[in-house]
């Protein structure tokens, strides 16, 4: 094999995908998922952390309250963003349905300390984003009467869980680990199975195009062009892949050990090329390769998934900074696992490239 | 031959054809394959997930409290006595100090405190669910029941406030008649074994659980809830769905587009074309098995997960688009890789389409812009009525019919094996449907049938921008809202630039001007009157369709922005469409702006 060669055939791969803008759909394809992310981040921190949003902080709720007097009615006093109005069910749940009132609470006339619990109805208004943020209000105080219940019961208890004291947080929903432990994995892998799914195209469409012929009358190998083709493949994934963690690092997240992360990348990435490029080279035909790669992809993935320090658990770790050195050894095994395969797709090529004459 | 006969024959061919290729070679590995996925999903159930693993780490003083998060892979553990821990403290996310918790103030450090505040509520729940006196220990249970409200999206856009005057001590009284509501009995309707079974139950479960729930009907609200228990509507719930059903969905139609293109590859359909049989019967011949066989898909995924089959309705205008959308990609593609790519771009645009709106599906009426809703709100026992079905589904029939067409329309010879560019072979399609003998007419039939697509994209804009605080969120509104409409409307006018130059005079652009105009006008009225009226009385829709209100006003507007956009083509050729694109953009967002601050001010 000549190096050279390989890189011309990789070089004339890549002016290919430029020259049919084909990568401009790539580009777009990023900052549009890019824009999700930052959609995600502000958009579903605001729907659901009501502390967030801002004109909602400010605001005050009035709350129907029916039924039987109890502790309850105290609870809501100490809140000054709820409003209680003592009315009778019927006039209270009218007043939700004109959005008068922002929920209703029907107590009965179970004491605190009886012998069956007390069951309490909320009503709410469906369909709304008011109804989310009162869920929150509301739920802190009906757990603070929850509490208040449970001491006035505390006598009929027989055992105590372990203590333990949470400082205040404010209890605020944050999407760290939806980042951290989803977003960004997702988002590194991506690339690899783009250029997994670019080797299949490139390789089955020469023997569909039926352009083998003229490319077998270069002084270019077969082996060669096989290679020539896997190299364009795996320079884009560690390029896309930085280029999302640039991405995300101008959405305000902090990515540690990005190189690492890269390496980490490349290495899943030039795995999956390979499997794909034997995938290909064995069916020569997309609909056929594609969809046993896709089958191939999903089972790989799953299987990868449930080991422990997994390449990707390891990139959640890297992206943390909690990995600890293992994560080399990893590397190194997974770097193993590709250069065998790298071993079996240069065997299985160059036989074919052997037959090449009678190429179908 | 008859119109069924020939959509049979090309059925039949289709079947046999896609039977050889897979067939003896792929079809056995798919089979193995298919054993090793439930062999794997078995092994991952069985091991969980390992994505999160050891992203925190807890310092703990005391081994009991190890043993609560011993369970969570997410922690890593490190005992250790106090004086050390506290020594140590930076590098740590969380420190347990004789039962105190220190969090790192970080991001991280709260995330850390998040997670095990749950961990912690669940072993709580754990211990006192064994309490032989239950309602000492959950002496609290909450019924939560819904009330349809009529006011939906117009109250709630834009964070505004309707009713609940804030700060009075007076009881509203509700303006209208008063029903009568029936007292809830204060008796648990459930068995003290039932509750018990409840809380250590769901609580225990690993996280996949939460999504295995979405399909079991009710979720939360048709049981008792402990305090602990009430949560708003979860945010990601609805993309299991999306993995459950789009994914099959767009998986097989992938197929149907790699049909289409295999006709292209060496000139494999010239045969086909070379018979009598019409482009229309090829293409509904071609489809028929991959329309089958994802409905039959859908319908298998019902089954197994034991939904309603009701939700297969709103499945069908999904399953539509995306086979129309295969043709016409499958058809346009000039090579394998540019074949992968517009689908990967594509299936993101539309995924994202069926998915962000579900985000919302119980918090607001928006979210009916996406069939996936539907499915959602039918899983959830609500039901959709034959409204919202027209609502949601509508623009999905609509774009999915004129793909249709314009595929069969490009369907022949020389569409089908040119080699030019991406954007040529577009603006092919498009001057394909403006007749020769009747310019005026089809370019008044073209703005009528692109106002489904910019509705589609606007819609996305609507989704996209929801969420960004109020005068940004109109501005960027105003102008995309203005650029979508410029572009579609330059269309007709820039393939007949490109095609037949000769044809675009001051005289002619003036008139095609006119027809684009009123196609639009005429379009829009069809489509908003026909579906969209919720989110059109909206301050948002008030921008989006701002046409609507005086008629000759937008038809103006309307003509000038082709004009503009013409007039640019016409003096400086092809390269002065993008700078038209703006100035008229321009114009119309300025335009917008005027009306919209008129009418707020």
């Amino acid at each position: 094999m000549n190096a050279h060669r390989i890189g011309l055939v990789a070089k004339k791969e890549l002016a290919g995908l430029s020259a049919e803008k084909t990568i401009v759909f790539a580009v777009l394809l990023q900052v549009f998922i890019a824009m999700f992310s930052s959609f995600l981040l502000v958009g579903l921190t605001t729907m659901y952390d009501p502390e967030a949003l801002e004109g909602y902080s400010t605001a005050t709720y009035g709350i129907g309250y029916a039924g039987a007097d109890s502790p309850l009615i105290d609870e809501f006093e100490r809140r000054d963003d709820l409003i209680l109005h003592r009315m009778d069910l019927d006039r209270a749940l009218s007043a939700l349905r004109e959005r008068e009132v922002a929920a209703v609470v029907y107590v009965p006339d179970t004491p605190p300390d009886a012998e069956e619990p007390v069951k309490i109805t909320l009503y709410l208004v469906r369909n709304d984003l008011q109804s989310s943020i009162i869920n929150v209000k509301v739920k802190e105080v009906l757990q603070d009467y929850e509490k208040e219940l449970r001491e006035v019961r505390a006598d009929r208890m027989t055992s105590f869980p372990v203590g333990l004291n949470f400082p205040e947080s404010g209890n605020d929903e944050n999407f760290f680990e939806f980042v951290y432990g989803l977003l960004i994995p997702l988002l590194v892998l991506l690339p690899a199975i783009i250029s997994a799914a670019l080797i299949i195209d490139l390789i089955t469409e020469e023997y569909q195009r039926r352009t083998l012929e003229t490319l077998m009358s270069t002084p270019v190998t077969f082996t060669e062009m096989i290679w020539g083709k896997i190299a364009a493949c795996a320079v884009l994934v560690p390029v896309q892949a930085g280029a999302w963690l640039f991405l995300l690092g101008l959405n305000g997240i902090a990515v540690n050990n990005a190189v690492a992360i890269l390496l980490h990348a490349s290495t899943v990435g030039f795995f999956l090329i390979l499997l794909a490029a034997l995938v290909a080279l064995h069916y020569r035909e997309r609909t056929s390769a594609q969809f046993i790669f896709s089958t191939a992809l999903v089972v790989v993935l799953l299987v990868v998934m449930a080991v422990p320090r997994n390449p990707l658990n390891l990139m959640v770790r890297l992206a943390v900074d909690t990995a600890g050195p293992v994560h080399w050894l990893v590397l190194a095994l997974a770097a193993g696992g590709t250069v065998l395969l790298g071993w079996i797709a240069t065997v299985y090529a160059r036989r074919i490239g052997e037959g090449a004459p009678e190429i179908r | 031959m008859s119109f069924a006969s020939s959509i049979r024959t090309i059925a039949t061919w289709e079947i046999s054809q896609s039977m050889t290729t897979m067939g003896r070679h792929v079809l056995p590995l798919a089979a193995g394959l298919l054993v090793l996925l439930v062999l794997a999903t078995a092994f991952a159930a069985q091991s969980g997930v390992h994505m999160q693993d050891g992203i925190y780490r807890i310092g703990i003083d005391d081994p009991d409290v190890a043993r609560i998060v011993a369970q969570d892979n997410r922690f890593t553990a490190y005992l250790d006595a106090g004086p050390a821990l506290r020594e140590n403290r930076f590098a740590y996310d969380l420190i347990v100090l004789d039962g105190e918790i220190y969090a790192a103030d970080t991001e991280k450090g709260r995330a850390a405190l998040t997670a095990l505040e749950r961990d912690y509520e669940a072993y709580v729940s754990y211990v006192a669910a064994k309490e032989p006196d239950l309602f000492a220990a959950y002496p609290l249970w909450i019924d939560l029941e819904y009330v349809k409200s009529e006011l939906d999206f117009q109250t709630t856009q834009s964070g505004q406030r309707v009713g609940t005057p804030p700060d009075s001590r007076v009881p509203p009284a509700p303006s209208g008649p008063v029903e009568a509501a029936t007292l809830p009995p204060s008796a648990m309707p459930v068995s003290e074994d039932d509750l018990r079974e409840q809380l250590t139950g769901t609580e225990s479960d690993n996280p996949l659980a939460r999504y295995t729930g979405i399909f079991s009907e009710g979720g939360g609200e048709d049981r008792l809830q402990t305090p602990a228990e009430l949560s708003p509507p979860l945010p990601l719930d609805s993309i299991v769905l999306i993995f459950v059903f789009i994914f099959p969905l767009y998986f097989t139609s992938q197929f149907f587009m790699m049909s289409v293109m295999n006709e292209r590859v060496g000139r494999a359909g010239e045969a086909l074309l070379s018979t009598p049989i019409r482009p229309s019967a090829i293409i509904i011949g071609k489809g028929l098995p991959y329309f089958t066989v994802m409905l039959l898909i859908a319908a298998a995924i019902t089954l197994f997960v034991g939904a309603p089959l009701a939700i297969l309705i709103p499945l069908i205008p999904v399953v539509l688009f995306f086979l129309a959308s295969a043709l016409i990609i499958g058809m346009a593609a000039r090579s394998f890789k540019e074949l992968s790519f517009i689908s990967i771009f594509f299936s993101t645009l539309a995924t994202s389409y069926l998915f962000f709106p579900t985000v919302f599906a119980n918090t607001h009426v928006i979210s009916i812009i996406s069939p996936l809703t539907l499915v959602i709100l039918e899983l959830q026992g609500e039901g959709f009525t034959a409204m919202e079905y027209v609502y949601s589904t509508a623009l999905f029939f609509a774009t999915s019919a004129i793909l249709f067409y314009v595929g069969t329309v490009n369907f022949r010879e020389e569409r089908l094996f040119s080699e030019n560019s991406l954007v040529s072979r577009f603006t092919d399609f498009i001057a394909d449907m403006i007749g020769r003998d009747h310019p005026y007419v089809s370019l008044f039939l073209l703005a009528v049938f692109t106002i489904p697509f910019v509705f589609m994209a606007q819609m996305m804009t609507l989704v996209l921008f929801f969420n960004i605080p109020m005068p940004i969120s109109l501005i960027l509104l105003i102008v995309f809202a203005a650029f979508i409409e410029e572009f579609a409307k330059s269309l007709g006018i820039y393939a007949i630039a490109r095609e037949r130059p000769g044809f675009l005079t001051a005289k002619n652009l003036l008139a095609g001007a006119v027809a684009i105009g009123f196609g639009f006008l005429v379009g829009e009225k069809l489509l908003l009157f026909a579906t969209l009226a919720q989110i059109t009385e909206s301050i948002f829709g008030s921008i989006l369709f701002l046409s609507l209100q005086v008629l000759w006003m937008p038809l103006l507007l309307h003509i000038a922005g082709v004009l503009i956009t013409g007039t640019f083509l016409l003096l400086w050729g092809r390269r002065a469409y993008v700078p038209g694109l703006v100035a008229a953009s321009v114009v119309h967002s300025l335009y917008n702006l005027y009306f919209i601050t008129g009418a707020l001010g």
